[in-house]
């Protein structure tokens, strides 16, 4: 029977095991269960938000149905939580036994693989069919928390290179901004521009299952490896589909997470026939344009500067009543 | 009639399938299975029957397959929908 660990000493043998298998034991997780056999500890899983992980089961006990009901149990759980799509981050090798669980591989790299449980994004692909065109196409990942003028001015110069630009906004409710207000003001303030898609990119680029710490903001090194994984989903599954030859991304000379993001995308997209074009950022007042600019000045209530950094639509939205509610918080990010 | 809330039936074991449910304006059924290339056609016509024997009009559907039997489907497919028409 599969159960909750919650003692000190179901930890330490949760962790004995799962650091027996290779896999590194996170503290982090909202549910951690496991299946004990005469005292012991034989197999083991836990469940942060949508993403499972540390799923194992012990060399002597494996081939039978212990990974089953372990996931069974944390799918089950998170199902009660309100989460309907679940991902998991797993060794390579172990990649077809989760495919037999009805898992699908999003992408692979060296000593991670990240699946999802489902077709989700098979799904979230079909949903974009009609905006598919041929040719050379670009793309954009970005927040836009909010979008501002070097937002603007990077969709501007992509958008003159190629046929057509995809923008993918991220869907992750992390941000100061909620996802509907930052998609609204990145529809209006690109409207103009007749060669620009607005998308959203559900879980499957820059969010907290394929690049949990950059909402962090804090350079840890582990975000290393599901950089890696983000990318390499994105120039093996979305791009191809969108027919994207160019991912555009701005400099980043503030902050160290999107800086090392840039220089992951340097390395990994190219071998996939995905050119990388960094645009240098756009200045005002002596600065580079940046959303975290915007949002300091907000924080200190100098709205004078703002008008200076965003288009007019987004600063109509942030001195809308519905705009004035999200900031007049005096919450950053 | 209706699926009103959101429910789940069934594990993620061989010879079982997971079924979920939620509600929804028209009725959506996304099916998948490790055995869809032989039975995809045979589970379809199952669901398909049993959603008509409770005459569930809207919700969606989705079920993740291993290889479950005829009956099992029954089962947990009931198993779900009367939990997710419960008021």
């Amino acid at each position: 029977m599969v159960t909750s660990l919650l003692s000190t000493d179901d930890l330490r043998q949760a962790r004995a095991l799962v650091e027996e298998s290779g896999l590194r034991f996170e503290p982090t997780f909202d549910d951690l269960v496991g299946v004990f056999e005469a005292g012991r500890l034989v197999a083991v899983g836990a469940r942060q938000g949508r993403v499972l992980k540390m799923l194992t089961v012990a060399a002597t006990h494996q081939g039978g149905t212990l990974l089953d009901e372990v996931a069974t149990e944390l799918v089950g759980r998170g199902f009660q939580e309100g989460i309907d799509s679940f991902f998991v981050f797993t060794s390579p090798t172990l990649v077809p036994t989760f495919e037999a669980l009805n898992f699908s591989l999003l992408a692979s790299s060296g000593k991670t693989a990240l699946l999802e449980y489902g077709d989700g994004l098979s799904r979230y692909l079909s949903r974009y069919r009609r905006q598919v065109v041929q040719g050379d196409n670009g793309a954009i990942v970005a927040n836009c928390n909010p979008f501002t003028l070097g937002h603007r001015y990077l969709v501007e110069q992509a958008a003159s290179a190629l046929d057509r630009l995809y923008l993918f906004v991220v869907r992750e409710e992390r941000s100061l901004f909620p996802f509907d207000a930052r998609l609204r003001m990145v529809q209006e303030g690109t409207v103009d521009l007749a060669n620009v898609t607005v998308l959203e990119t559900s879980w499957y680029a820059i969010s907290s299952v394929t690049f949990p710490t950059y909402f962090l903001k804090n350079g840890d090194p582990g975000g290393a490896l599901q950089m890696e994984l983000d990318l390499l989903l994105f120039g093996t599954r979305i791009a191809p589909y969108f027919n994207v030859t160019t991912r555009f991304v701005g400099s980043e000379p503030l902050c160290r997470t999107t800086a090392d993001y840039n220089a992951a995308m340097h390395r990994i997209l190219p071998p996939l026939g995905i050119e990388v074009r960094e645009i240098e950022r756009k200045t005002a007042i002596g600065a580079a344009i940046s959303a975290s600019r915007v949002r300091e000045l907000l924080s200190r209530g100098e709205l004078e500067g703002i008008a200076e950094l965003v288009p007019v639509t987004t600063l109509d939205f942030i001195l809308s009543s519905e705009g004035i509610k999200i900031w007049d918080k005096g919450v950053s990010r | 009639m209706k699926i009103v809330k959101k429910v789940q039936a069934g594990t993620l074991q061989s010879s079982d399938l997971m079924v979920f449910l939620a509600p929804a304006e028209a009725l959506c059924v996304t099916i998948e299975s490790t055995v869809q290339k032989q039975f995809g056609e045979l589970i379809r016509a199952k669901v398909d029957e049993v959603l008509a024997q409770h005459g569930i009009e809207a919700g969606e559907v989705r079920i993740t397959d291993r290889g479950a039997l005829d009956y099992a489907i029954e089962a947990r497919l009931e198993t779900a929908i009367r939990r997710g028409t419960e008021v």
